[in-house]
């Protein structure tokens, strides 16, 4: 039993202890704890160091907005996880846990010397040092401020974890399962809407989970929050725990992210650790209630000191007393009940420092009744005690003065300076706040959403709960369905009230207090006014010169105090400074919950061909292109890529190569005026090439730059095979449906994408012919020539076959149905061996096209290169009075003299040159030098030395001059040539 | 993630569905040798680039349609959607608050 | 040569299958010949995106304004019959049989198993309905058959993408999660 525990108190299960360790030491607590709850259990206030100061510090609260009590966490190889928040992690057996910036022990922490240069740390400290001798940068700042910052440590191993995500569409979605949420989700499920009531909790109840003695319609509320959860379930609500809502975006779509796995002693085999629901709701109901806020005081943020509700929910949630000893300081009368809560359960309240003059009567009632000393018109100075709170100096307040003060001894201060309604998601949605004088609330809405209970400044269960049925009928009538209005009567409430302050007055020196806003990013109030002193006016800029608010949290805890002073420091209201922006994710979140099932094999489509089990059988290096991996080489046993892709050129140039080209696009254009909108599209004329004959086309934007190409046939006077690039498929089509659809509808001719109908198999080389003409049925050979094209069979299966080059050899493509692809490939191969056929990849086929300068769209061109640029000019229908980019062909800048051409270039010292490499006319100009131009393309080729492409500033008008090429390891001499190195007069394909 | 509705399927679907397709209502000149080179610069480049309601093109996946929309490219809130080749919306008080 | 095979997973509440081969027609035309066109295939075609019809083992389902998908059983002489009047009816009926491959997929949690990767509300789907949609990164036509009986024809090169979440998918949704 640890000594801290109270026997049969809390929701906990007192008959399941758990094991765990916390910096190697083995602790026990029960089946329902947190390892904050289960450290306090056992005595354990100090739980880590703080990020800047290295500060000891203990959990403040007892939920998801903790800012100290960050721990890593560990479920074995892999599953270290930093910056876990000790009150939301659940126990399980043999969770391993650190605490976290300490070295070398969380009790002494050599880092602490950064709390007594505190003066050296303040606000805007990041933008001076860091202005100071550019030497400091290497030398003293980087290694000593990044060795001693930090948040936690990286996990250093892959996360093997699986995570999940799920699309849903719902009714309502209810934000929040405390008292409002619940009976907003009671209301909700009337009349059949489907309801979801999400919480980020174990269980659901919310707040009355930490009042029990609440009774509700004559139930005690945990009965109450049973019963009603039965109640749903039947109705059919989806009920979902440990799922925080992280972010509330357009038209009712939130993102959820459900914790499914780390509570579990042995998680099922296959589930997810996590999902994320991207839920689209018909109407949402916040009900994420409030969180405390802490008091701004000297030593506000010692191991011991917590917020006041936390205690309570400690004490009723987990039956764990936070001290023996508390003392409490106050602004509101919630803490009372903290206080009355710990004295009925065996806690000595040494005393109740209330900021306020009056405390309500029956409150100082209680206190008398329980013989606690309650210091109204008090207020805190200090606190003392090392790693843990030993006593508070409590001071009296007159007016602006503040008397002589007195040491009380406690072994905790429960704290509380009211409370802020949770609005982070309203804020997602640009919805808009009201300052009520003490904070902010829900203003001007941008969503179908409603906001209920505490989450408006509501207080007292009575409210709370007429409010959330309230806000759920509302969101039921908003879907045009009618319910009836519940009413709830309460016993036991506790509604209270409270005042928001600044700083707490203090007798000491200002300039030398403490007084923490931001425990996580360790920022006091000073900071925040000598920001202010320091010119700061907009609460945007006091955030990022402070760094108030910047840390995991967002500042939940700390940005209404911080708020407040910097208001105060400029003699403004709290609205005219403004509120931070909160932004999702509403709580850190792993990065595996955002990628879901995108990782792995299923990190990016990877699209394949139906000959791609082939290539891999046969040892094929792949490369990706476009969505798609395509073979890259073949290479043999000791072959590099560079040998590899050699022998493949050369058996292609002196027999036969065949080549995988599925991954073409193919459309196809069919209809009565298809050659009407072909020669619309594309820049070569097409109304006389006779069906049966192909011909090379190109396509321009309208801005007269090349967008694609590819060869295509015209297989009968309505019916066009067009090719694109293997990128410009899905691209080429969709421009191409935008022009019929919207500029031409007039038009009889559709497209069909047939890119994966097909499979494409390329035969290139002199014997592609006497290989291929014993396989093919239904052509006539005495009139099929080079570009032509026809339908028919292909080693008996159905095909359609073009006759056409990429590589300057007599070439095939050969299409038959991707089924029979593969079929097609291993036919050929067998047939090929009489002419000892090679299989190419995607490199050989580069290197081919490239001997012969051909240029590839995307790699030779770039999105400015016009078919003049690129010697196309051949390929422009003159007579053709418009296509699409015609009249860009005549602007200004296109005739202008001295654009970029596409030449080809061979080094003089025979070396490779890389492709991007930037070219100067002159390697002894000044720098920065003038580049007239880039390598697109190079190559070692089958001649014997290596080619190049690039595009050159007046290319065409300087063939034969030499350029330069500065390199890391020197400057490159080229001779500008034409683009064609192989075979310029095309003998071979006559062949 | 949004809900645009579909003119053509007449039904409010998920936004993953759908694709950008730049300013609406430029259309193509019926004789672009006629233009001057301003004028058809304009016509390439010159967008209206609006804060507030803008009229632009989407393509829905669903039915391999484009169509118009008004979209506020303040709050990115679609106003109104309608067919390819109907006249431009004028931009009503709803639709412009 | 593609055959019907069952994967069998040890979940119940989920069946993915291959469906065997069929024909598949991409039809495009305009509306003032839709009907003209359907006639000649003896089918009336639907004019509502997502509407679908059926005459014997043929199935037509409206993809746009002006696009039909034509499922039928191989060898069915459809391409003849619609040849017959394309001259009055000027139309295109591409053959895209290979270009998809079907999965059934159907069992009580078949609509979690969508809702992994599919953004649509296929709750609110009709029976006898399909849309083409996207599935992740794919885009897929969903048929649905049943209340917990659904086809997806997804390009063929995209298939193993589609399956390999699908899988996944199964396995948490075995795995009670
Ligand atoms: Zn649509």
């Amino acid at each position: 039993m640890s000594r801290y525990r109270l026997q049969g108190k809390g929701r906990v299960d007192h008959s399941a202890p758990v094991s765990f360790t916390f910096d190697g030491k083995t602790y026990q607590g029960l089946r329902g704890d947190t390892v904050a709850s289960a450290l306090l259990a056992n005595g354990v206030h100090l739980m880590g160091r703080s990020f800047k100061y290295h500060r000891p510090r203990g959990a403040v609260s007892a939920g998801s907005e903790e800012p100290n009590a960050l721990i890593g966490t560990s479920r074995g190889a892999g599953r270290f996880e930093p910056n876990t928040r000790a009150t939301v992690q659940e126990l399980r057996a043999g969770l391993v846990t650190e605490s976290q910036n300490k070295w070398p022990s969380l009790s002494f922490d050599v880092g602490a010397i950064n709390d007594r240069a505190y003066m050296l740390f303040s606000a805007g400290f990041y933008y001076k040092t860091f202005m100071w001798p550019k030497s400091f940068w290497d030398k003293i700042y980087e290694p000593v401020i990044r060795g001693a910052a930090g948040l936690g440590k990286s996990p250093t191993e892959p996360d093997p974890d699986r995570y999940a995500s799920r699309y849903l569409h719902t009714d309502v979605l209810i934000v929040g399962a405390g008292p409002a949420g619940i009976a907003a989700a009671l209301a909700a499920a009337q009349s059949g809407a489907d309801v979801t009531l999400v919480d980020e909790n174990a269980e659901m109840g919310g707040s009355l989970l930490s009042d029990p003695a609440v009774l509700i319609d004559g139930k005690p509320a945990w009965d109450w929050v049973d019963a009603q959860l039965g109640r749903l379930r039947a109705a059919g609500v989806r009920l979902m725990t440990r799922t925080t809502a992280i972010g509330y975006y357009h038209q009712n779509m939130l993102g959820l992210c459900q914790r499914l796995t780390d509570h579990l002693d042995s998680p099922p085999k296959g589930a997810p650790r996590e999902r994320m629901w991207r839920v689209r709701a018909g109407q949402v109901v916040l009900a994420q209630g409030a969180l405390e806020k802490p008091l701004v005081f000297d030593g506000n943020d010692r191991p011991g000191v917590m917020l006041a509700g936390a205690a309570q929910t400690f004490l009723h949630k987990y039956g764990v007393k936070v001290g023996d000893n508390p003392a409490v300081i106050t602004s509101h009368d919630s803490a009372y009940h903290a206080a009355f809560d710990l004295a009925d359960n065996g806690a000595r309240v040494a005393a109740i420092i209330d900021t306020r003059e009056s405390p309500r009567p029956d409150l100082l009632d209680g206190a008398r009744k329980r013989g606690i000393e309650v210091l109204p018109s008090h207020t805190v100075t200090t606190t003392r005690g090392r790693l843990r709170v030993k006593s508070v100096r409590a001071a009296p307040v007159r007016g602006t003065q503040v008397g002589t003060g007195r040491d009380i001894a406690c072994d905790c201060l429960l704290m509380s300076g009211g409370w802020t309604p949770s609005l982070h998601l309203f804020s997602h949605t640009k919805g808009t706040l009201a300052w009520d004088g003490q904070t902010f609330l829900p203003d001007r809405k941008t969503e179908d959403c409603e906001i209920a209970g505490a989450g408006r400044g509501l207080w007292g269960y009575a409210d709370v709960l007429a409010d959330g049925a309230a806000a759920g009928l509302r969101a039921l009538e908003g879907l045009g369905r009618a319910g009836h209005q519940a009413s709830f009567t309460v016993a036991n409430d506790r509604p209270g009230s409270g005042v928001s302050h600044t700083e707490l007055p203090t007798d000491g020196n200002a300039g030398k207090a403490r007084a923490f806003i931001d425990f996580q990013n360790d920022v006091t109030a000073k900071d925040i006014r000598l920001a202010v002193r320091e010119g700061m006016r907009s609460i945007e800029h006091v955030k990022r010169y402070t760094t108030n608010g910047m840390a995991t949290d967002q500042g939940k805890m700390s940005n209404i105090n911080g708020l407040m002073i910097a208001a105060d420091a400029l003699g403004k209201e709290p609205p005219q400074v403004g509120l931070t922006t909160f932004r999702p994710p509403y709580t850190p979140t792993s990065f595996g919950a955002f990628c879901g099932y995108l990782r792995g094999e299923t990190f990016q489509l990877t699209r394949k061909t139906p000959i791609d089990p082939w290539a891999e059988a046969n040892g094929a290096v792949f490369e990706p292109v476009a969505q798609w991996r395509r073979a890259w080489y073949f290479p043999k046993a000791g072959e590099d890529m560079h040998a590899a892709v050699l022998r493949e050129c050369k058996a292609t140039r002196a027999s036969l190569g065949i080549f995988d080209a599925s991954t073409l696009g193919k459309i196809e254009v069919a209809g009565p005026d298809a050659v009407e909108f072909m020669n619309r599209m594309y820049t070569n004329p097409w109304t006389k090439l006779q069906p049966g004959r192909c011909r090379y086309g190109l396509l321009l934007g309208e801005d007269g730059f090349i967008r694609d190409d590819g060869v295509i046939g015209r297989l009968s006077p309505d019916l066009f095979h067009v090719t694109t690039t293997t990128g410009g498929a899905a691209r080429v089509l969709t421009m191409m449906e935008d022009y019929l659809q919207t500029e031409w509808p007039e038009l009889d001719v559709w497209l069909t994408s047939t890119t994966e109908q097909w499979a494409t198999v390329a035969l290139n080389g002199p014997n592609a012919l006497a290989m291929l003409k014993p396989l093919v049925e239904g052509v006539d050979w005495d009139d099929f020539p080079h570009m032509s094209c026809a339908e028919c069979t292909v080693a008996g299966l159905p095909a359609r076959l073009f006759r056409l080059s990429f590589t300057g050899e007599v070439g095939f493509e050969v299409n038959v149905p991707a089924r029979h692809g593969l079929a097609l490939w291993t036919a050929l191969i067998e047939a090929g061996k009489a002419y000892d056929i090679c299989p190419y990849g995607t490199e050989t086929m580069h290197v081919l096209r490239a001997e012969k300068g051909y240029i590839i769209v995307g790699q030779d061109t770039d999105g400015t290169v016009t078919p003049g640029d690129a010697g196309l000019d051949w390929a422009i229908g003159k007579a053709k009075k418009d296509f699409v980019g015609k009249r860009s062909l005549s602007r200004p800048d296109i005739v202008a003299k001295g654009r970029k051409q596409l030449v080809g270039l061979l080094t003089e010292d025979g070396s490779l040159l890389q492709e991007g490499a930037q070219i100067v006319l002159d390697p002894n100009q000044p720098k920065p030098m003038k580049m007239v131009g880039h390598v697109t393309s190079s190559y070692q080729s089958t001649m014997g030395h290596p080619i190049a492409m690039a595009v050159i500033e007046g290319g065409f008008d300087r063939m034969g001059e030499t350029v330069f090429i500065p390199m890391p390891d020197g400057v490159r001499k080229a001779k500008i040539t034409s683009t064609v190195f192989y075979d310029p007069q095309n003998e071979r394909l006559k062949a | 993630m949004l809900l645009i509705h579909c003119p053509y399927c007449e039904d409010s679907l998920p936004e993953l569905e759908f694709t950008y397709a730049g300013e609406a209502h430029i259309a193509r000149p019926a004789d672009p040798s006629a233009l001057s080179d301003e004028e058809w610069r304009d016509f390439l480049f010159i967008r209206t680039n609006a804060r507030g309601p803008h009229y632009e093109r989407w393509r829905h996946i669903g039915c391999g349609r484009f169509f118009n929309a008004i979209r506020d490219t303040v709050s990115d809130r679609f106003l109104t959607t309608y067919k390819a080749g109907e006249p431009r919306r004028p931009l009503t008080n709803e639709a412009a608050e | 040569m593609m055959t019907s095979q069952k994967h069998d997973f040890a979940a119940a509440a989920i069946r993915i299958e291959d469906a065997a081969p069929a024909l598949r027609l991409s039809l495009r035309v305009k509306p003032a010949h839709r009907d003209a066109v359907g006639r000649a295939l003896g089918l009336d075609l639907p004019a509502r995106v997502g509407q679908r019809a059926q005459a014997g083992d043929i199935q037509a389902l409206c993809l746009g304004p002006d696009e039909w998908l034509i499922a039928a059983p191989e060898g069915a002489p459809l391409a003849d019959a619609a040849r017959a009047v394309y001259a009055d009816a000027p139309h295109s009926l591409v053959d895209i049989s290979d270009r998809e491959i079907t999965l059934r997929l159907s069992g009580p949690a078949v609509l979690d198993l969508l809702a992994a990767c599919c953004p649509r509300n296929l709750a609110a789907m009709a029976v006898g309905s399909a849309a083409r949609t996207v599935f992740d990164s794919a885009t897929v036509i969903l048929w649905r058959d049943g209340p917990a009986d659904f086809r997806m024809d997804v390009w063929r090169s995209f298939a193993p993408h589609v399956r390999s979440l699908l899988a996944q998918a199964q396995a948490e949704i075995a795995a009670g999660l």
